[in-house]
């Protein structure tokens, strides 16, 4: 594992609320990180750390080292335009620039050296493909963008940030804020965008981190709790703290109406009976499954999201088997 | 029961207040049309004064309107310069937070209410200081003064308006706190900052007691920055205060001049904004 951030005993104080304590961890190259951890233990501050925006806080403080390509990021003497522009933020909710389509793309580019016509066509082009986003506004991308749904214009977002060519995309909340089939949208290129960019990102959604993370940062009151690859991590907690919150976000109390055991069933056929089984629920009313194919736990639950249901749970009960909670 | 009476109370003052805001407005401009258009004729805006027009004779206000039109155009554009920097620099990423902020936001407070005769008196004092006469340029530079709070408050609350999300957006992309105010909180506040202008219009063109010993009063066009000039609300003063109706029908009519001009600006300049509007974020 190569190290792309290297985070050295930072540690972040609004005014005397001290919101990030000694924090020393590593984030992998090219991989999806995920930092989790409950409502105000200072994820979205460690996030804000990294790219300096911070500094835009009244009364905020930050000490310790964060060194990215070898800079010290965290040096007040260095541009910070420079390290923001090496890093893309895809924030909770989407906040479009109040300009046409095109000119959200082409305002990054724009400010970091003068594209000709061509150029930035090109560029526009590029970038809302790799988001995802073009073939949907191919055709109006002189119209505003506050007239695109929610998660286009995250996916806008995702293209706007990518277009200044960053190294690194860091993500608060990035879905918190969409439907299932834009969040699995935007998970998907998150997930294709790992071969060629270091990815951060905050979630409160546990199933959203087992799904895209490799390496997992768990944070509690500003402490590290926990890091480590998301296999162990999720499967195998080295802290009591991590277990207690993974398992806390599942156990949440829900009244079954009904279940389907589809052990032994190999993917799309698990997934083909869940939905049947959906079929004959009212709406609102929850499934609860019981898969043994590895492949089933993250694919039924994607599946089931892009069908416009809620995926609640996603847990594994033993070795071999897991429960996936869908409400209709 | 006693929520429904509340309610009821409510309902009724809402009502009557409504009705005292349109229908003074109505009045106003219908008292004004009634007394003024019967005067009103092609003459009127054509023509200068003749010899004998305040007794009734020939002639009209061109010397007005124009004058009126260059002090208020004048003074708008010199405003507007000076003010967009400067509510600008009141936004939180500048000086907004510091201590000098607070006192120029205080004191432009302060400048706004501070009754136009004593921008005008003052601006006599200062141009007897430097020999200066009565002139446009010295109309022009007091209603500048008298539009500045105005312009600069209300810009600035139109700035402060702009979602902070955006200007993060534009900070995370790599842009610096100038790119950011030019590319994206200008835009953003653009149908606001709009509207400023057309308040501080408003005031400068219909103001009496800063340009009149500033600006002077003359029956001819100003053919310099450097000449007296005539306006609309000192046209309308004159007028009414000569002894004979016909003439003060003619101050209705100068009024209704006044009226149409601020409407048609007013008018223009919603539909101006409506097509800024477009790329707003709400
Ligand atoms: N601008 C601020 N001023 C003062 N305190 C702040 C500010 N922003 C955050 N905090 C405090 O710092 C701590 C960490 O906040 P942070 O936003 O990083 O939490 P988070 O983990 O992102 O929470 P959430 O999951 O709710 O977004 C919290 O206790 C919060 O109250
Ligand atoms: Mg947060």
């Amino acid at each position: 594992m190569k190290s792309h951030i290297s985070i050295q005993d930072v540690n972040a104080f609004y005014g005397d609320h001290q919101a990030l304590r000694n924090i020393t961890v590593e984030i992998p190259q090219k991989q999806v990180t995920a930092i989790i951890g409950p409502s105000g233990c200072g994820k979205s501050t460690l996030l804000k750390c990294l790219n300096r925006l911070i500094d835009l806080t009244d009364g905020a403080s930050v000490s310790g080292k964060i060194i990215v390509d070898g800079i010290n990021v965290l040096n007040g003497s260095i541009d910070v335009t420079d390290v923001r522009r090496k890093m893309g933020l895809l924030p909770q909710k989407p906040n479009p620039l109040p300009m046409s389509i095109y000119d959200n793309i082409a305002y990054g580019p724009k400010l970091h050296g003068k594209p000709g016509k061509k150029e930035m066509d090109e560029i526009v082009e590029k970038y809302l493909k790799i988001s995802g986003l073009w073939e949907e506004v191919k055709d109006r991308l002189k119209s505003p963008a506050n007239k695109l749904s929610i998660g286009q214009q995250q996916r806008l977002c995702l293209a706007r940030g990518l277009a200044v060519e960053p190294d690194i995309i860091l993500c608060d909340e990035p879905t918190s804020a969409l439907d299932p089939v834009s969040s699995q949208h935007i998970e998907q290129q998150l997930l294709k965008l790992k071969t060629n960019y270091t990815i951060v990102i905050v979630t409160h959604n546990i199933h959203q981190a087992m799904r895209l993370a490799d390496y997992v940062i768990h944070l509690y009151l500003g402490e590290l709790v926990e890091h480590g690859h998301a296999n162990e991590v999720f499967e195998n907690p080295k802290e009591e703290r991590t277990r207690a919150y993974i398992n806390g976000t599942f156990s949440i109390d829900l009244k079954i109406d009904s279940e389907a055991n589809l052990k032994g069933k190999m993917c799309p056929f698990n997934f083909v009976y869940a939905k049947q089984a959906l079929h004959n629920l009212e709406d609102g009313k929850i499934l609860k499954i019981i898969v043994d194919d590895p492949t089933a736990v993250t694919e039924v639950p994607r599946g089931m999201e892009a069908d416009g249901h809620k995926v609640l749970i996603v847990k594994e009960i033993n070795k071999t088997d897991w429960e996936i909670v869908i409400q209709k | 029961m006693d929520k429904l009476i509340e309610e009821r109370i409510f309902k009724i003052l809402m009502v009557v207040s409504l009705g005292i805001v349109v229908g003074s407005l109505f009045m106003v401009i219908a008292v004004i049309i009634w007394n003024g258009a019967p005067s009103l004729s092609i003459s009127m805006i054509t023509q200068t004064p003749k010899g004998g027009y305040y007794l009734g004779k020939e002639g009209g206000i061109l010397n007005a309107i124009m004058g009126s039109l260059y002090l208020a155009f004048g003074s708008v554009i010199l405003a507007f310069i000076i003010s967009l920097p400067a509510a600008l620099s009141l936004q939180k990423d500048y000086i907004g937070k510091t201590r000098l902020a607070y006192y120029i936001r205080l004191s432009l407070d302060v400048l706004w209410g501070t009754p136009s005769i004593v921008y005008g008196a003052f601006g006599f004092i200062v141009m007897l200081y430097f020999g200066m006469r009565a002139s446009l340029l010295g109309g022009i530079i007091v209603l500048t003064i008298l539009q500045l709070p105005i312009m600069i408050r209300s810009m600035e609350e139109v700035i402060k308006l702009v979602p902070y999300e955006l200007k993060e957006a534009s900070y995370t992309l790599g842009a610096t706190r100038f790119e950011t105010t030019f590319g994206v909180v200008m835009r953003q506040a653009l149908p606001g900052i709009f509207t400023a202008v057309i308040l501080a219009f408003g005031r400068g063109i219909g103001d009496a007691a800063s340009v009149l010993f500033t600006a002077g009063y003359t029956d001819s066009l100003p053919r310099s920055l450097l000449d007296p000039v005539a306006s609309l609300p000192l046209a309308v003063f004159f007028q009414l205060g000569t002894p004979f109706p016909e003439v003060q029908r003619r101050a209705y009519a100068s009024a209704l001049i006044l009226l149409l001009i601020v409407l048609t600006l007013s008018i223009v300049s919603r539909y101006l904004s409506r097509k800024f509007t477009k790329n707003i974020i709400r």
